[in-house]
């Protein structure tokens, strides 16, 4: 049940048929891990904490840089130096004192992200580097955890959804077998806010309709964004039969 | 043989697959994915796609900033 508070707060999804009391006392129960507090996890956790996702867990290790605030809208200038994860944590508490937000102030070793998946119903991909985004999608396969990636430089964004609960997923390493630093990030490449915040935000609504239960536009396919011409590319992912990672199921 | 690579018309000299096709653009393999009809073709199976005539073929490389 929900509160009078919370009837009057969440009104605006009590008024749509996809989501009403029943979808939102599903967001209440639901816990998401955040893994990257950047310029994709500023918008995804702001989203989700409003929308009442009931229990967030935010991962990052690093503190929040003078060159961060170009993007990552959750920080404030008086912010510099500040742990990204502490900050972000004191933002939603103020945002929605309803949920419950926990703080991860360190990069994980596989085994503690394991231990973290245990307790996830759904993982929000937004680190900025392939090695991690390699082991956060390891464990999710192992774990059965679905995960939601996005990435984005320049004017381009990636996003997509593999449902690790369904055995005949496909996986981030289907589509991307390496894990060697060849790729591009926002420190070698650039970025421009309103690009990584478009794609943070539609990890966002992925997670929400994943949770009260409409289906995903993007579950097992790739879509890239072009900042430039605003025109989405959509791409199927087929599970690829020799994947070290997933291929074994 | 005619194809498109990223919306652009391309000649190829002769029949190739997909791996062949990287190289022949200098493309990297390293960081690349590769889509055919909009279908992502995983790197494991590159060298077995021949490709026909007309094939839509898109190239990419995995972006890691967030």
């Amino acid at each position: 049940m929900l509160s009078d508070n919370e009837l009057l707060r969440y009104s605006r999804h009590l008024l749509l048929e996809e989501v009403g009391e029943s979808g939102q006392h599903k967001l209440k129960q639901a816990k998401v891990l955040i893994i990257g507090m950047g310029g994709l996890g500023s918008p995804a956790a702001l989203y989700l904490a409003a929308a009442g996702i009931g229990h967030l867990v935010l991962n990052d290790f690093d503190e929040i840089e003078v060159s961060n605030l170009q993007r990552q809208i959750t920080y404030q200038s008086s912010d510099i130096g500040e742990p990204k994860v502490e900050v972000t944590k004191q933002r939603l508490q103020q945002l929605n004192s309803d949920i419950k937000v926990r703080s991860i102030n360190k990069q994980m070793p596989e085994q503690q992200l394991s231990m973290e998946l245990t307790m996830a119903d759904l993982v929000l991909d937004c680190t900025d580097n392939i090695a991690t985004r390699q082991m956060i999608n390891k464990a999710c396969v192992e774990a059965k955890v679905p995960l939601i990636v996005g990435a984005a430089i320049r004017l381009e964004g990636q996003l997509m959804f593999f449902d690790h609960s369904q055995a005949e997923s496909p996986c981030y390493h289907c589509l991307f077998p390496s894990s060697e630093e060849q790729t591009l990030n926002c420190s070698n490449s650039g970025i421009i806010g309103p690009v990584v915040g478009t794609i943070g935000t539609l990890q966002a609504l992925e997670a929400i309709k994943y949770f009260v239960g409409l289906p995903s536009g993007i579950k097992n396919k790739l879509k890239l964004f072009d900042g430039k011409s605003l025109d989405w590319q959509t791409f199927a992912i087929n599970k690829d039969p020799q994947c070290p990672v997933c291929g074994q199921a | 043989m005619k194809i498109q690579v990223n919306e652009q018309a391309l000649i190829l000299p002769n029949s190739m697959n997909l791996e062949q096709l990287l190289v022949h653009l200098e493309k990297p393999l390293i960081g690349s994915a590769v889509a055919v009809n909009m279908q992502v073709i995983s790197r494991s199976e590159w060298t077995q796609y021949n490709i026909n005539e007309g094939d839509n073929i898109s190239l990419f490389q995995a972006i890691a900033g967030g």
